[in-house]
């Protein structure tokens, strides 16, 4: 049997059509579908799981899918830290074209007018960055890697889920994104310094796959479908001869910052924000700008990822922001030290951070199950989680032996339990769970909606009292 | 067969392992201290940024080290194990003896990098470096403290030596820009030799140079005809070739036998100077040089510094078992249960205060001396036993044997 990981997200149509086009039909995949396993409508004997693009070549490299279709973006995101996986590209389908960038805010007195990014330079440039240069990318490997090449004297990434054009020239120094070109880059305010990658959908192979078994009646099909392409090689920065260290500008003492999420969040923040009696121009149920205007004298606010918020307001990025109670534990479970703390529950978006098991296990509590996984041995026990460090904390506490947490980015209910043996998710009534044949054997905790902020943060003058009034119509609102 | 449980590059040290070990800490130790040096250690854990900056470490050892966050890492800046300890002691000298203008210290830890497949990550060193002194005398004296601490463990050490100034000044002379000059030396740190014929385009007349660098040659007469040949195509050549010269010609005349061997800088960015490597037979057991830029990049002051490592797991195997075995006395109890296990452990409490090793079993088995209701069943180089009532006359017997 051939073992397929086909994309879900923005690639999920097109890969659909030119399998498709070459007589390699997929039953329910394509657009609108939510399901996450499939079977070959052409070929019995190719078996079909749909996950999130960047869990596509952690999947592939593990061996539990033998052949991929995903970003090159994400495998050169894998290839960056681990160059010994057995991962092998094949072939560049041209799906899905963008290309990686470098970019910093125009504001540095670096970048000339009308500069271009280019292949390997770019050393003025990245010369006069603050030190040390902070870097926000969805990309933290190949953000690492581009800083080693570059020999930045001292940096550090900021690995954010989204949003990263929003982080110049406030939060961030430079930015590693994907754009479809450099115009899309300017539209954001950012000035494009380096060009990294030429990135599109890429047919990847595991190498033992590829040495042991016969691959062809999917591989012949997805390479009529490829065309000659350009390398898919990184290119990375070369080296930079600092001799100096550039100061940074001060931010402005006397303004609160304020992030408030989108995606998902965003409704339910809205809500509780609204019914406090507090408005922005710009931030809406629905609808967003980056940059909302917060019409009170003294905010600001920024819409990004509330995956990001915990380690932001941590550094002091932001002085408050509202997230999920679940991501606030996850960095806590990541960094047991951070001054990152819930100052108050905005009791919306509540639901329970649970361990999750194929619903035909012979056991209904953790220990059972924990039990029956070792009867043979003590094989190690796969945790699959959006939230890697809090189950790798779970998995610790637990005294699981042996383990192996497996990050994953999304369309987590597949996993189990053909991928993993658990799963540490989010409930809310059950049904999602019930409908894909799991069961709930542990709840961790309930997760809610809360504003954060650092826990030894001194706020002064009009921000402590922007502060103040903030968290005073918040804290009314819910009592 | 079952799958292992120890790590993958980890290795387990065995009591042998470890005696072989010691021996070469304690013979290290020893010179180290009689020529004048302290012991430090540095932390297994330091900033990433230390070791990212030109002029530390190469591109290719720094995609090996182990760097992560920590638990407050939050901010997104890496530490690493201790991939390299020269970086580390050259922080630890700026930053807690700042008053000091020199310092000459020693060090014996490990360091972490990952290699492939089963290789060993973790490495042991004893190392040296001498801080704020001057070239050449600072070169031939750790030239002179390696090759001692390799001759008290029983190796004949062969040496060779290199400068770094040779790549740059062909590098330098081909007009390249620096940013292009570090990448091409990066490439030759990690034995691509390939930029050497690069710069061979770049010079008229310099059609040699890859092949005049890759020989290796004796002593001082070598650099005279290295320099012969290649002043005229780069003159800036001579300066990195006078300096190995000076240090060539100290050790000849102490009759210290070395070779030289342009191109044999690896890894390493933050050397500077003459750079030596220890051979006994083909295998590098150890090797150093100067490193004038690196004080001054992890701290303030703009001092001249040098040093080495020789490297343990290389020379354990290299050194004779028989030189490893101890005299032990065993003292057996058969009957553990009654008193002879307490005069058992009082014999050996009179023979360690004695300096003798001692080992006390009981139950199975057998020992030199043997305690059998009270009494003391002394055999002793496979002698005759000799019954002994009183613990003093055992110690006596034990010591006169």
């Amino acid at each position: 049997m051939i073992k397929l990981a086909l994309p879900t997200g923005d690639l999920r149509t097109p890969v659909a059509e030119l399998l498709s086009s070459v007589g390699l039909q997929v039953e329910g995949y394509g657009e609108g579908s939510r399901q996450y396993r499939l079977n070959s409508l052409s070929h019995e004997d190719v078996r079909v799981r749909v996950f999130r693009e960047r869990d596509i070549p952690i999947q592939v490299a593990l061996g539990n899918y033998d052949i991929g279709v995903t970003s090159l973006s994400w495998i050169t995101e894998m290839n960056a830290r681990f160059p010994q996986q057995p991962l092998i590209p094949l072939a560049d389908l041209q799906l899905g074209q963008t290309i990686l960038f470098a970019a910093v805010a125009p504001t540095s007195s670096s970048v000339g007018q009308g500069s271009r990014p280019d292949r390997g330079g770019s050393g003025n440039t990245l010369a006069a960055l603050p030190t040390p240069v902070r870097i926000v990318s969805e990309y933290p490997n190949i953000a690492e890697a581009f800083a080693r090449a570059a020999r930045l004297p001292r940096y550090r990434i900021q690995a954010v889920a989204g949003a990263a054009e929003a982080y110049p020239p406030e939060d961030a120094d430079l930015v590693i994104l994907a754009a479809p070109d450099e115009a899309t880059i300017q539209t954001h305010g950012l000035q494009p310094v380096l060009r990294l990658l030429d990135n599109s959908a890429w047919l990847v192979a595991n190498a033992a796959s590829l040495a042991n078994k016969d691959l062809t009646a999917v591989l012949t099909r997805i390479r009529e479908a490829s065309t000659p392409s350009t390398s898919g090689a990184l290119h990375l920065p070369t080296p930079i001869a600092i001799t100096k260290s550039n100061g940074r500008a001060e931010r402005m003492t006397d303004t609160l910052r304020l992030a408030v999420p989108d995606g998902h969040q965003q409704r339910h923040v809205y809500g509780a924000l609204a019914k406090a009696g507090i408005t922005f121009d710009g931030y809406e149920e629905k609808i967003f700008v980056r940059r909302p205007h917060s019409g009170i004298a003294g905010l600001d606010v920024k819409v990004i990822r509330p995956q990001d918020m915990p380690q932001l307001v941590a550094l002091g990025e932001f002085d408050v922001a509202i997230t999920g109670l679940d991501l606030l534990s996850e960095h806590l479970f990541a960094f047991p030290t951070s001054p990152a703390h819930a100052a108050l529950d905005l009791q919306v978006s509540q639901y329970n951070l649970s361990a999750v098991v194929d619903g035909e296990l012979p056991a209904d509590n953790l220990a059972d199950a924990v039990a029956y996984w070792h009867r043979d041995g003590k094989r190690p026990l796969i945790v699959a989680s959006e939230f890697a460090a809090t189950a790798d904390h779970y998995s610790r506490s637990r005294h699981f032996w042996r383990y192996q947490v497996m990050p994953i980015a999304g369309a987590s209910e597949g996993f189990v339990p053909e991928d993993a043996d658990i799963l540490i998710e989010g409930t809310e009534t059950g049904r999602t769970i019930a409908e894909n044949n799991l069961k709930i054997i542990d709840t961790i905790y309930r997760s809610t909606t809360c504003l954060i902020a650092r826990k030894d943060a001194q706020l002064q003058g009009r921000r402590h009292s922007v502060y103040n009034e903030l968290f005073g119509l918040l804290q009314r609102s819910v009592a | 067969m079952t799958e292992s449980m120890r790590s993958k590059g980890m290795r387990d040290m065995l009591p042998n392992d470890m005696a072989r070990f010691r021996r070469i800490e304690l013979t290290f130790r020893d010179v180290a201290l009689g020529w004048g040096y302290e012991e430090v250690r540095t932390p297994t854990i330091e900033h990433l940024y230390l070791f990212t900056s030109a002029g530390t470490l190469s591109p290719q050892m720094l995609d090996r080290v182990y760097s992560f966050l920590d638990w407050d890492g939050w901010s997104g800046e890496r530490v690493v194990l201790r991939p390299d300890s020269t970086i580390p002691t050259v922080r630890l000298f700026s930053e807690q003896m700042s008053d000091a203008d020199s310092a000459r210290l020693f060090y014996v830890q490990n360091v972490l990098r990952f290699e492939q497949g089963d290789a060993e990550r973790e490495g042991w060193q004893c190392g040296v470096e001498l801080l704020g002194d001057t070239y050449p005398r600072g070169d031939v004296e750790l030239i002179l403290l390696a090759r001692e601490t390799l001759q008290r463990l029983g190796l004949g050490p062969r040496l060779k030596l290199s400068h770094p100034g040779i790549v740059r000044a062909l590098l330098d002379k081909a007009g390249l820009s620096l940013e292009d000059q570090l990448a091409l030396y990066d490439r030759v740190l990690a034995g691509d030799l390939a930029p050497l014929d690069e710069v061979e385009a770049k010079l008229p007349g310099s059609a040699s140079v890859r092949s005049l660098l890759s020989m290796e040659g004796q002593g001082l007469a070598y650099i005279q005809n290295l320099t012969t040949v290649l002043e005229p195509i780069v003159p800036e050549i001579a300066a990195p070739l006078g300096e190995l010269a000076a240090v060539s010609a100290m050790l000849d005349g102490m009759g210290v036998a070395h070779e030289i061997s342009p191109l044999l800088v690896r890894s390493f960015e933050y050397y500077t100077g003459p750079v030596f490597h220890a051979f006994v037979g083909d295998i590098k057991v150890g090797g150093g040089g100067r490193y004038d830029g690196l004080v001054s990049l992890v701290g303030s002051r703009d001092l001249p510094a040098s040093g080495f490592a020789l490297d343990i797991d290389a020379i354990a195997p290299l050194l004779d078992a028989a030189a490893e075995d101890a005299r032990v006395i065993t003292i057996h109890c058969e009957s553990p249960a009654g008193d002879d296990l307490a005069q058992a452990f009082a014999l050996a409490i009179a023979l360690r205060q004695v300096q003798t090793l001692v080992r006390v079993t009981a139950g199975a088995g057998r020992g030199e001396v043997v305690v059998i209701e009270g009494a003391f069943h002394v055999a002793l180089n496979g002698g005759k036993p000799e019954r002994h009532t009183d613990i003093d006359a055992v110690v006596r017997a034990v010591s006169r044997s």
